[in-house]
């Protein structure tokens, strides 16, 4: 499923359907790899969402085998991820469509003079 | 974790996970556990978590495991909600049955037949109770 999605359906949103948690946490891998404690403190920080970690691990997993972030060689208990290139252009992909369904939104409030 | 009580909790959901999960992310699990702890998370909150992260693990398909383990998981799962319901549902007449019968409408007792218009029952008349007496409608 991870190679399709990298190879055969570029430009593809494919971080519609995997929910919010995993949304933040490829935004907050992009500015670094991290590990779990660091992306929760990030994740609050950034958007003021507290995921608990059984949600965390969830996102993480699923990412992974999406091949959308990869794990980096375990800090003593700790298990960092970064970020992959195929990871980083489905997260462009998807912040665009963000951007354009936001623009397509403050319009409609604009026009309709709410 | 400074908190025994709080480790053997996050401990003990952390068992409900697959051994694959728990081989690769139980100790970090523990020692993030901890972290949250000391920042002041309630124990309880991120026992839920895992909990309900423990449940979608087995729950979500994976190439791997067969696709019976899921349906048995479901299966499982849905049977225990059934029992549960089940015995909602069987305790709420028992508790009905259990009130004053003054409740009970006259003609949905047993032995009092639907009452027929003109007819006055005699006041000395043996009282049988005869289950099938009562009426046809349900009560």
């Amino acid at each position: 499923m991870a190679v399709g999605r990298r190879d055969g359906r570029a430009g593809q949103d494919v971080l519609r359907r995997v929910g919010e948690a995993s949304v933040l946490v490829l935004i907050s891998l992009a500015g670094g790899p991290k590990h779990g404690y660091a992306l929760i403190q990030d994740i609050k920080e950034l958007a003021g969402v507290e995921l608990g970690p059984g949600t965390l691990y969830g996102a993480l997993d699923r990412l992974e085998r999406l091949g959308l972030i990869e794990p980096l060689p375990a800090d003593d208990r700790r298990h960092p991820y970064r970020i992959t290139a195929p990871g980083a252009a489905a997260l462009r992909v998807h912040l665009e469509s963000l951007e354009r369904v936001s623009a397509a939104g403050r319009l409609r409030l604009q026009l309709g003079g709410i | 974790m400074d908190d025994p009580r709080a480790a053997r909790l996050v401990q003990t959901v952390l068992r409900c996970y697959p051994a694959r999960w728990r081989r690769r992310h139980g100790d970090e699990a523990v020692e993030l556990a901890a972290l949250l702890v000391k920042d002041g998370t309630p124990a309880g909150s991120i026992a839920w978590s895992y909990l309900a992260g423990a449940a979608r693990e087995w729950l979500t398909p994976r190439p791997g495991r067969r696709l019976s383990t899921v349906a048995c998981a479901l299966l499982v799962a849905a049977c225990s909600l059934g029992v549960s319901a089940g015995l909602l549902a069987s305790a709420g007449p028992a508790r009905a049955a259990s009130t004053s019968p003054a409740h009970v409408p006259a003609h949905c007792r047993p032995g009092s037949p639907a009452p027929v218009p003109g007819v006055i029952p005699a006041m000395a008349h043996p009282q049988v109770v005869i289950w099938k007496a009562g009426h046809g409608r349900s009560c």
